[in-house]
Order: structure tokens, then C-alpha cells, then sequence
């Protein structure tokens, strides 16, 4: 790895700071726990039943592609055919609010399987140009574009925010320092500010 | 090697896991010639240069088994579809 | 001085100082090493591989097979750098290779002397001599002698990158017409990624003089690299080298940082960079071809091209009187070019009986002495350092002498095909260049200008403009062809030669590895006559060059000798990469403890603050043991721990089993399907232990399934298989029974899981379940599964299985809960002294308990081997059920799972120790199984094991010896039942 991760052991999280030339502010990441996720998995041959009831009772719009739609304060990214992750913006019972969907889908709670991590600044795209193996020019994965997908042997769900240059990626838990090695180490070049924090 | 994966788009084959023959159909347990039904299915395989239908597993995106046409000459990919339909 | 007075692409502005076998020199900013040692007239830069000829800088490129240098010093210290493509920078420090005492005089160039021992198909025949003498005599000969540079001596400490890119055109080359392929894509708006190995884009447009339109071609090149860098969607990457195409995907790596010192802090060195292009250009030019004679590879002998090009884009004159041998007109325009720049050009040598008028006329303008119908027939050099001063020529019949220092040869052009070959395409050969073209090419790539032949300026520049309108045109771009610029377009007439007949002196074809055209003669002659047993027995085109100046004369000389076409001699076939690439640039960051992502289980800073000993298992990282103060021995500690845990109570967590929540109606006959046993009868609230196989009747994997609702149930899974399970389940949903209404997640990360156990493990349990949760045999009985709440309101699950065969349970709570549940269990089990224990303790349990684990599931085990026989059902079909009925799988003689206990009780048995019958021969024949774990165990006293032996459950009681030649031991075990206590599970069930 780069000196920037010398004195730390892999087994622990970076401290948060700046890493890079002094002065150079390329990409800025914020690490955050979701304050509530769940899995909505359509059951057999109930994926068109669950987008109806989605919408009816949630208010949801359930694309059926790897896409990333909010309504009501969650957010719906497409994991695969017929299998949603519902994120919340505030903390809450998920799965009570999902309840209603229960006979059209299977719902499991995610909260804490995953670690969020938010990055964001002028060099974002040139960072995970060193681990996405997908194409995120604008025109290829516009605001609300998401992916599954392995970025330095980790697998990671992600998405495109509106404005400019803002990702947000979902990573296991298990994996988070070894994620967070990832992009210190791809984005240190470009001076990275590393927090845990907000 | 880039394989059109139907729901995520292509990706890189790292992604995905390789099983082999997508042509084969679980024999009938139950049948009077199961034994060899079952070593067939498990073991015997044609290895054609050229056209190939087979069994790759999106491990790292979608988790969907994706049936892909490839040819094993040159490692084209005519076309890829997912299997079971829709769920 | 060599430096022309002006002239040249360097900047004269701009001096740098360098260093070269401890010597200090000047160059400037733009010149390459070689060109910088060639303006301080230095010539002779290296020895060669084999017999430590002195050599020269042939080229002015990456063909370069002789100005292999070490580049930087200590521990940045790299071999073989060509000094041609190395850019020089202030300090840099080079020193030449295979050399020994010094360059100059170099002791072992008296190899030259034992050439035949070294010649065509030396390893071959070595190798047929007695081992001892290989070993003893010649390996440390050669390793010696030959050789090129040396690696650095420790660690590399810089680090190196790797990147994806995505375009729709990628164009290869930035010479005329990769910059004219770019300008057309992308004006078109087309996604553009334009990649040139060279630090400066242009390619042949920087070294050759010519004008287009109304500007010299350097300018033409500079202002349409400058239009190119002003559209967003055009990416120019100079430094970086296209390596090789990989269905549809491009390596290439940047050399970030090798042009400095040292990189600038979080610089990389290099950088790889998959690039996933819809279209690519070829656009990689041509590489001159020498002429094979004697004497051909002494210092002052180069390409005639690249002293044109050391002239024209670096103002260096090559030597102070030039002579040119060649076959085609390039060399003359190269010698009109270094003539009007100022370098004394001498002669112009030409094998053909005429030439061209015009060229003719114009050498007698610049007073160039022509001499046609002519060949150098050998050389001759100064003393010691060997450097050129005369040449051998003969004319028809008659000989003759011409005083040069140095002497440009050109036998002609070969296209750079290489990258076209890299999906099995073959080159062609067209006659009339005497040239392989490309055959055919890779899916969405084409080629333009001199890499598919095309050499004249005007129809290179037209057909990279035109190339690069078609790419983009295919995508749906709109794109119009550029205007083209006039040019003066010079002649390329060229009469096929490769090798002068009865030249004096060895005759080089491929000067990295040593190579003549007497051995390809041996070659010939042994029978070794197809290009790639040519290659092989010769070693022609097996140096880091790749061949680049040597395969098609090689190749052609062959061809004369066996009087075959040259296309039915055909090509060695070009493989990816096209360039040395470091090791360093394809590992990227992951080196060292980076190699591989790490995972955490959710109390890891608990245990290290506990003062665990963790291992890697997989990607995890696991507390093997808690050594306490004073323990200075692991089994010490494993021993206390696993005593406490039977004596009173203690903890580990078993997050890293793989755990998956199944949901839907048909989960019950789901499991049905892939377990041997049945779970659609199991009653909620209950958990029951699974075994499932592979469809070839092998066992895959084991673990307890819970239902936890009617049409709920979570599985856990081995740690080792938990994503391999998982991929069979979704198999068997997605494409073998589709029907089934059930739905998989995995839910290994949402959920902590900590197992408590011995027989004070449910008064623990008690003190962290919220108020009213009722843990009592009654009310959570073995193999029980309910979902409750703990430590004031945390939604938890509650098995209660038992691993070590102690009264257990296991406890999951969601992840971000797991470090505080150990601390409250903690807590809760201080008044029995509760222990942390690691896997190893778990271990040792499992194996007094006679639990089967990773050493058994070893992919080779069936269900019956396994002591799992009666389990499977009969009443339903699963998986892998009709294949484990085999007669193979069924064989009583089968090894079969046992206990075993040493004898001598102080023995140590060991995992691999063979099973042999008393007074048996110890071979293959006799082998009745092996040992699969061993334990100390506390509970006995004495070292456990288990194992598979043959017939083994029918043989308890039985001795039998255990044979382990690895470790040299060789004694009588004791054949038992696996369950070294409790066999009927009092405890557990207390
Ligand atoms: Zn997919």
C-alpha cells in the first residue's frame, strides 16, 4: 500500500484526516452506518404483484433494473431481478413499514450488514476508476445509476447521487477497513479528507 | 472478457463464477436408468470449439445464474439470457 | 561534441545531468538515455547475454535489444531498461549491464571464444548430459556468464496502481495516423482514449522531416495534439504502452513516475489500465528491419531510421563519418535528412543495382558517394572497446575497404503487427514490401498506416483519418472525414534482402539473445526447420525484445535455407504482452497484508483488547487463543481453555459461519431437496443439524438449519463454503427448480453470532435475555431456535446448539451489537470465571466430541464415510442422492470415519499420518486410509485423533499403525469411537 497506510494495521479503521499532498483536496469520504436497511425479494413469480403493491401502499416506484428511486424518505436501489434494498434516511423499524408487502415479497433486515460510505469531490470518478470496473461517465451511469459489483475483490452496491460527482457505496460490514485501505490508498494521490463522522 | 449479464449490464468475468454445459437437464430420479442418467449428467460432457450454451453465475452483482452463448474459440458472446424466467 | 548546433525536439534550455557507469554527463530535456550517450559520444553501452560482445544503441525505440541498462540504484534499482525509451531526467543514474570487471574490459568476453558450446540448441543438450554435471559445472558457468541485469536487492519502495477505463474508440499509436484516427473520432464526439508509449506524441512526425501543409510535421503534430487535448472527450495517455488485448479488453500501462527520480509523494510508479473499448486503431507504425552480416552488431552499427531520428528529434549526429547499407529508399531519405542537419554522411551502400534516378540525383547534390550493387561484407573496430572504424564492402566481385565510424542499415520495414496476432490472427506476407501485414485482426480492431504496410505520409495520414471515421461511424457518431493536408510523399522502393553470403565474422540476427545466422544454419541442418522449432532450439526472438528486429530475418534466412516461401515459412505467433511488464504494476496495491481484503468479525477489537492470537481462515481474520500472562506455549493456553469451558462456561464468536434466511412456502421441501434429511417436518422453534451433498453423491457441506416461522427458516453453513452454498442453492432455485416459492438472503453480515458453552452457559444466557425471555430446558430445549430480545431490547436469536458437546447455545444479534454482547456475556459470566476461547480450543472439542469440519468435508468424503449413512432419508430424492448409491461410494472398504488413540500415550499423532494393518508393507498397495485431525486433549491427557480407515467403524479396538514418513514417525494408534466423551450427550441435552 501507499505510505499513507503504514502505521495502520488492516485489522483497523484509518484514522479520520487528510491523506495525500498537503493542500490537494481531490475526494472527500464519509463513512456512515444506514440508519435502517432491509432486502425486498419478490417471491415466485411476484414481482409485478410487489411493484403494485409498492407503490399503493408505500408510495414506492420499484424499477425493475439496477436504478435507485426515493419516495417517502427511502430510497429503493434494484439489486437484481425482483430484489430491492430499501435504505431509510432517518432511523426506523424498516421491516414493520415494509410489513405490508409481506405476501408479495420476503424481507429481511440489513441494517447492520452493510457499512455506507459517501464520496464525493472533483476527483471521485479517478479514484474508483482503480477499482469499478464500470463505466461511470455521466452519459453511461447518470444521477440514480447503481450497480452491484466487485471493487478490490469486495463486493459493494452503489450508486450515482444528483450533482455533481457523488457516490454512495454499501459495503459488508466485515469488509469496511478493508474497503476504506481501498480508497485511501486509490485516493490518496489525489489528497482524500477520510471521515467517520455526520 | 466482458459478459453481457441481462440485469447489471457487462462486467467483467471476475464477477462471475463458471459452472459448464447449460444444455443438460437434471435426469428423473426416479427413473428405472437414473444411474446412468445421473453419471451422464455429471460427468460426461462434449467440449466443442466453437458454439457453446453454458451456466455462469453473477457471484459479485446480481446473484442471478446467466445462461451465456459463447464461442469457445473465441470467446464471443452471441447473447446471454437469465435463468428461470422472471421472478 | 555530438550535438548537432541546433535542431531537435530537446530542450536546450533546459540541461540535465546524469550519470552512467559512475560517470557524469549532460543532456537535456526530451533526449532518452540513449540519445544523451550518443550526444557525449558514448557508443559502446552493454555486453551481450551470451558471449559478452560489446555492444552499441542499435535503435532509437522500444525495439531495442542491445542498450539494456539498470536504471536507478538500491532498492529502486531496475534491469533491463532500454536506454532508448528511457527518458532522461535531472540525476538520473545508469549503469551497464554483463559486464564484468568493467565495461571496457570485460574478462568473459572470452566467451566469444567457446561460441560453439553456446550456440543453436545449447540447453538442449546440455540438459541430455548427467544431472551432476549440470548442476556442478555448467549451471554456475553460465549464470555467471550469461545474464542480463540484476534485480534489486530488497524490497520495492514505491507503489503501483491499477485502473479501469472506458472509451468507445481507443487508438494505439499517436504517430499520423493514430493522431489523425483520434482528430476523426473524436471530432465526431466519440469517446476517445489515444495512447502512445513515447513521452512525446507524434511518433514518426517528431523524427522524420517533412512538411505538411504549410507547417513542418513536428508542428502539424504538436497543433493537433494540442486540438485533441481540448476536446473533453478525447483522453491523450503518453508514457503508456497497449501490452495486449484480452477479449475486448486492452492492457496497457502507464509509467507514471519512471521518468523521475524518484515519484512524487502518493505518485505511482506505474499504472495498469484495463481499457474496455468498443473500437480500437491500430496505429503502432513499423519497426526497420537490420541486414544480417558479420560483424553486424559492433558498437556504431544502428538502424538507419533511428539515426535519422536522433538526429531530426533529438539534434544528436550519430558518429563523425556515416556510411548507410541498405536494400530499400528509406535509408536514402534518412541520409538526405542527417545530411542537411549536419552529420557527415558519407556513403550510401545499396545491395540494388539501381536506384531511382531523383535519389540518385539527389545524393550527388549533397555529395553523398553512392555505391550500388554493393554489400558490407564485415567491420572492423578499435581495440578493447571494439567501436566501428571501417568497413568491408565488394562490389560484384571485387572487394574493398571504407573508412566510417558508424554505420546506419536499413533491410527494410516491418509493421507492427503483434497486437493483431493476440486473437490467433496470422500475418500475411505482402511481396511487395517484403512486409507481413496483419491477417486477420481482433473483433473491433483495425489497423492504419505503417502497421498494416502503409508507409508513404499523405495515404498514412488518410487512412488513420479514415479509420477513425469508420470506428466512430459504426457507434452512431456522425462523422465527416477531416481534411486532409498535402504532403510531399518520398519513395519506398525496396528489393527483399536479408543476410550477406560469406560476410566475415559472426553474423548476428537476433543481437539480445546472441543469435547468428550460423546457428539458425545448425538449426537447419539438426532438422529443426518450422519457425517455432526454430525459435525454440535457437532461442531467436525469446529475449525481452520479443524479436522485434530479428523474427522476419530469422525467419526469411530460413526460408532461403529450405528454399520455402517466406508465407509458407509463416511467423512465430505474437503473444500478449507485447512489452515487459513489471510484477509490481499487475499486483497494484495488493501486496503485502493488502493482498487480499481482510475480513472482521464483529468483535475483533474486543478480542484484541482480550489479547487474542488471531489467524487468517479464508479472508477472515479469527482469535485463534487468548494467551494470558505467563502462558508462553499455544497449547497451554488452548489446554486451559478448553478445560474451562467443561468446567464452567466460556465464549467465542462464530460470526464467520455463512448464514442465510430462507423465506417462502416451499422452503420446507426446498430443504428437502438439498439436505439428505428432512426439515419440511421440523417444528418451528426447533433447529436441526443438515448434511448435503454434491449431485456426485460427495458431501458439500454441513450445518443446522432452524425454522423460525412456518415458511422461515435461516440456515448457517460452514465458514469455508459460505458463498459456495450459497451459488448451489441459488442453482438449484434458478435453473432446477424454478417453480419453488422460495427466496434466499444472506444474512452472514446483519448478524453477530456468539456461541456460550459449558455447563454454566444457560445461568450466562439468563443474565443477558431481556425480562420474561425463558431460557430454561423447558422453555429453549436442545436443537431449540426462537427469536427473542437481549440486553433491553436488541432482537436476537437464540439456537441452542452445542459444537464443543457442552450444554450451548449460540446468540445473534444484529452486527453493530456483536462487540457489546461480548462485553455483556462478559459481564453476566464473571462470577464463573468465564473464558474467552479461540478455534483452536473449539477445535480440540469438536475433535473430543467426534464432530466432523473442514478436514473431513474435504470434497472427497461421502455421507456414509462420514458416519452420516443413517441420516439420509429414503423416502424422497435430494441431491447427489442417486449418485452417492455408486457401487464405488457404497464399497464397505471405504474409509471410514473413526477415532484413534495413540498407544504409547505420550506419542503426538498428526493430521496425514497413513493407516497401514500391523506388519504390513508401508506402500501405496497397503494404505487403508489417513488421519484427518489431531488434538491434545485436556479431558484425556493424551493426543487424539480422527480419521478414515478402511472398514474402519467395524474395526474398534483394533491397533493399527500409523506411518507418517513426512514427519518421521511411525507408531501403533488405537482404533475408537469418534466420540471421546460424553458419547450419549448428557451434557448437552442437561
Ligand atoms: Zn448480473
Amino acid at each position: 500500500m501507499t505510505s499513507a497506510l503504514d502505521t495502520f494495521p488492516v485489522t483497523q479503521m484509518p484514522a479520520d484526516g487528510h491523506y495525500g499532498p498537503a493542500g490537494i483536496h481531490g475526494v472527500s469520504v464519509r463513512v456512515f452506518d444506514p440508519p435502517a436497511l432491509a432486502l425486498l425479494a419478490a417471491r415466485r413469480g411476484g414481482a409485478s404483484a410487489l411493484t403494485v403493491a409498492a407503490h399503493a401502499t408505500l408510495g414506492l416506484a420499484l424499477a425493475d433494473a439496477p436504478r435507485l428511486a426515493r419516495a417517502n424518505g427511502l430510497g429503493t436501489i434494484g439489486a437484481g431481478p425482483g430484489r430491492w434494498l430499501v435504505l431509510a434516511e432517518a432511523p426506523e423499524d424498516l421491516t414493520a413499514r415494509l410489513a405490508p408487502l409481506a405476501a408479495h415479497a420476503a424481507i429481511t433486515e440489513q441494517t447492520d450488514g452493510y457499512v455506507g460510505f459517501e464520496l464525493s469531490g472533483v476527483r471521485t470518478r479517478d479514484v474508483l476508476a482503480k477499482g469499478v470496473a464500470v463505466d461511470l461517465d455521466p452519459a453511461a451511469f447518470p444521477p440514480g445509476a447503481a450497480a452491484t459489483t466487485n471493487v478490490a475483490h469486495i463486493n459493494v452496491t452503489f450508486w450515482r447521487e444528483p450533482g455533481e460527482e457523488r457516490f454512495v457505496f454499501l459495503v459488508a460490514r466485515s469488509y469496511r477497513v478493508a474497503f476504506a485501505r481501498f480508497l485511501i490508498a486509490s485516493g490518496a494521490e489525489y489528497g482524500i479528507a477520510f471521515a467517520h463522522r455526520g | 472478457m466482458r459478459i453481457p449479464c441481462p440485469y447489471c449490464g457487462a462486467r467483467d468475468a471476475s464477477e462471475f463464477a463458471y459452472l459448464g454445459d447449460a444444455t443438460l437437464t437434471r435426469p428423473d430420479p426416479a427413473a428405472p436408468d437414473a444411474d446412468e442418467a445421473f453419471h451422464a449428467y455429471v460427468y460426461l460432457r462434449d467440449n466443442p470449439a466453437g458454439a457453446h450454451s453454458e451456466w455462469w453465475y453473477h457471484s459479485g452483482g446480481c446473484r442471478r445464474w446467466v445462461k451465456v452463448a459463447r464461442d469457445t474459440t473465441s470467446h464471443a458472446i452471441a447473447g446471454a439470457e437469465l435463468a428461470g424466467g422472471a421472478r | 561534441m555530438s550535438r548537432l548546433p541546433s535542431g531537435g525536439r530537446v530542450d536546450r534550455a533546459r540541461p540535465l545531468s546524469f550519470r552512467f557507469d559512475g560517470k557524469t554527463y549532460r543532456g537535456f530535456a526530451g533526449d532518452t538515455l540513449a540519445s544523451a550517450l550518443l550526444a557525449n559520444q558514448v557508443r559502446l553501452v552493454g555486453r551481450s547475454f551470451k558471449y559478452h560482445r560489446p555492444r552499441g544503441i542499435l535503435s532509437a525505440g522500444p525495439e531495442e535489444p542491445n542498450a539494456l541498462v539498470e536504471l536507478r540504484s538500491g532498492d529502486r534499482r531496475e534491469p533491463n531498461t532500454r536506454a532508448t525509451v528511457a527518458e532522461l531526467y535531472d540525476g538520473l543514474d545508469a549503469a551497464s549491464q554483463n559486464r564484468w570487471p568493467s565495461l571496457a574490459l570485460d574478462a568473459l568476453s572470452l566467451n566469444g571464444l567457446v561460441a560453439p558450446f553456446l550456440g543453436a540448441g545449447f540447453y538442449y543438450k546440455t540438459f541430455m548430459w548427467p544431472a551432476k554435471f549440470w548442476e556442478s559445472v555448467y549451471e554456475p558457468a553460465i549464470r555467471r556468464a550469461a545474464g542480463l541485469g540484476r534485480a534489486a536487492p530488497g524490497k520495492d519502495p514505491d507503489h503501483y496502481d491499477k485502473a479501469h477505463a472506458f472509451c468507445d474508440v481507443l487508438v494505439i499509436g499517436a504517430g499520423p495516423a493514430g493522431l489523425m484516427a483520434a482528430l476523426a473520432a473524436g471530432r465526431a464526439g466519440a469517446r476517445v482514449i489515444l495512447a502512445d508509449e513515447d513521452f512525446l506524441a507524434g511518433g514518426r512526425l517528431n523524427s522524420d522531416v517533412a512538411r505538411i501543409g504549410d507547417e513542418p510535421s513536428h508542428a502539424f503534430a504538436a497543433r493537433t495534439v494540442a486540438e485533441l487535448a481540448s476536446l473533453p472527450n478525447v483522453r491523450i495517455m503518453t508514457r503508456t504502452s497497449v501490452f495486449g488485448i484480452y477479449d475486448g479488453e486492452y492492457g496497457a500501462v502507464e509509467r507514471v513516475s519512471d521518468h523521475l527520480a524518484t515519484p512524487a509523494p502518493f505518485q505511482p510508479r506505474q499504472r495498469l489500465w484495463k481499457i474496455a473499448a468498443k473500437r480500437a486503431i491500430l496505429c503502432a507504425g513499423a519497426t526497420e528491419r537490420p541486414i544480417v552480416f558479420g560483424g553486424n552488431d559492433r558498437p556504431g552499427v544502428m538502424l538507419a531510421g533511428s539515426a535519422r531520428s536522433y538526429a531530426n528529434r533529438y539534434g544528436v549526429a550519430v558518429g563523425k563519418s556515416v556510411a548507410f547499407f541498405a536494400n530499400n529508399d528509406s535509408a536514402w531519405t534518412s541520409a538526405f535528412d542527417m545530411k542537411v542537419a549536419g552529420v557527415n554522411v558519407t556513403t550510401l551502400i545499396d545491395i540494388r543495382r539501381e536506384v531511382a534516378p531523383a535519389l540518385a540525383a539527389r545524393a550527388k547534390a549533397l555529395g553523398i558517394d553512392v555505391r550500388t550493387d554493393t554489400q558490407v561484407t564485415g567491420t572492423t573496430g578499435q581495440p578493447f572497446g571494439g567501436a566501428l572504424t571501417g568497413l568491408s564492402i565488394r562490389t560484384g566481385g571485387r572487394n574493398g575497404r571504407l573508412a566510417a565510424d558508424t554505420l546506419a542499415m536499413s533491410g527494410g520495414w516491418s509493421p507492427s503487427v503483434h497486437l493483431t496476432c493476440h486473437h490467433g490472427g496470422k500475418p500475411v506476407w505482402q511481396e511487395d514490401i517484403a512486409a507481413f501485414v496483419p491477417g486477420r485482426t481482433p473483433p473491433g480492431l483495425s489497423v492504419a498506416g505503417a502497421a498494416r504496410g502503409t508507409y508513404g505520409l499523405g495515404d498514412t495520414l488518410a487512412e488513420g483519418a479514415r479509420r477513425g471515421t469508420e470506428a466512430a461511424g459504426d457507434l452512431g457518431f456522425a462523422a465527416a472525414l477531416p481534411d486532409l493536408p498535402a504532403t510531399e510523399d518520398t519513395p519506398a522502393g525496396i528489393t527483399a534482402f536479408w543476410h550477406v553470403q560469406g560476410s566475415k565474422g559472426p553474423a548476428f540476427v537476433d543481437q539480445q539473445n546472441d543469435v547468428t545466422a550460423k546457428d539458425l544454419g545448425i538449426a537447419y541442418k539438426e532438422g529443426f526447420r518450422a519457425v517455432e522449432l526454430m525459435k525454440r532450439y535457437t532461442t531467436l526472438g525469446m529475449a525481452t525484445d520479443q524479436g522485434r528486429t530479428s523474427n522476419v530475418n530469422g525467419l526469411a534466412i530460413m526460408a532461403e535455407l529450405t528454399g520455402a516461401s517466406i508465407m509458407e515459412t509463416g511467423t512465430t505467433i505474437f503473444r500478449p504482452p507485447y512489452t515487459p511488464v513489471s510484477l509490481g504494476v499487475l499486483g497494484g496495491h495488493h501486496r503485502g497484508k493488502d493482498f487480499r481484503p481482510t475480513r472482521l468479525t464483529p468483535t475483533h477489537a474486543w478480542a484484541a483488547e482480550q489479547g487474542a492470537v488471531f489467524i487468517e481462515t479464508g479472508p477472515w481474520l479469527r482469535a485463534q487463543y487468548f494467551p494470558k500472562a505467563g502462558e508462553t506455549d499455544w497449547l497451554t493456553t488452548v489446554n486451559r481453555e478448553a478445560k474451562a469451558v467443561r468446567a464452567s462456561v466460556g465464549l467465542i464468536d462464530v460470526s464467520t459461519f455463512g448464514k442465510i434466511d430462507l423465506q417462502g412456502r416451499d422452503v420446507g421441501a426446498f430443504l428437502d431437496r438439498v439436505y439428505i434429511n428432512t426439515f419440511s417436518t421440523l417444528a418451528v422453534g426447533k433447529a436441526r443439524y443438515g448434511v448435503m451433498l454434491r449431485e456426485d453423491g460427495i458431501v458439500m457441506d454441513d450445518g443446522t438449519t432452524a425454522r423460525l416461522a412456518p415458511e422461515h427458516y435461516v440456515m448457517t453453513t460452514t465458514t469455508a463454503n459460505a458463498a459456495k452454498v450459497f451459488q448451489h442453492l441459488e442453482f438449484c432455485l434458478q435453473v432446477l427448480w424454478p417453480e419453488l416459492d422460495v427466496t434466499l438472503a444472506s444474512v452472514s453480515e446483519q448478524w453477530a453470532q456468539i456461541a456460550i458453552a459449558g455447563p454454566r452457559a444457560r445461568d450466562v444466557l439468563a443474565r443477558v435475555v431481556d425480562t420474561g425471555v425463558d431460557v430454561s430446558n423447558e422453555g429453549l430445549p436442545f436443537m431449540g431456535a426462537i427469536e427473542r430480545t437481549v440486553m433491553g431490547g436488541v432482537k436476537a436469536r437464540l439456537f441452542r446448539l452445542s459444537f464443543s458437546g457442552e450444554l450451548g447455545y449460540e446468540i445473534a444479534v444484529p452486527a453493530r451489537y456483536g462487540e457489546a454482547l461480548a462485553r455483556a456475556l462478559m459481564t453476566a459470566g464473571e462470577e464463573f470465571g468465564i473464558t474467552p476461547y479461540g478455534i483452536e480450543a473449539l477445535g480440540v472439542m469438536r475433535i473430543e466430541k467426534g464432530h466432523v469440519s473442514g478436514n473431513e468435508l474435504s470434497g472427497q468424503t461421502s455421507a456414509g464415510d462420514l458416519g452420516f449413512g443413517k441420516m439420509a432419508s429414503t423416502k424422497k430424492d435430494y441431491i447427489g442422492r442417486v449418485m452417492a448409491a455408486r457401487p464405488g461410494l457404497k464399497d464397505p472398504d471405504r474409509p471410514a470415519f473413526v477415532g484413534f488413540k495413540p498407544v504409547d500415550k505420550g506419542q503426538r499423532l498428526r493430521a496425514g499420518a497413513h493407516f497401514l494393518t500391523i506388519g504390513a508393507p508401508a506402500d501405496m498397495a497397503h494404505d487403508e486410509g489417513y488421519m484427518t485431525s489431531v488434538a491434545h486433549s485436556p479431558h484425556l491427557g493424551h493426543w487424539i485423533g480422527l480419521g478414515l480407515l478402511k472398514n474402519g467403524p467395524a474395526r474398534i479396538g483394533e491397533r493399527v499403525r500409523a506411518y507418517d514418513p513426512v514427519r518421521g514417525n511411525d507408531f501403533e494408534v488405537e482404533v475408537c469411537s469418534p466420540a471421546f466423551i460424553d458419547p450419549n450427550g448428557e451434557r448437552l441435552r442437561g
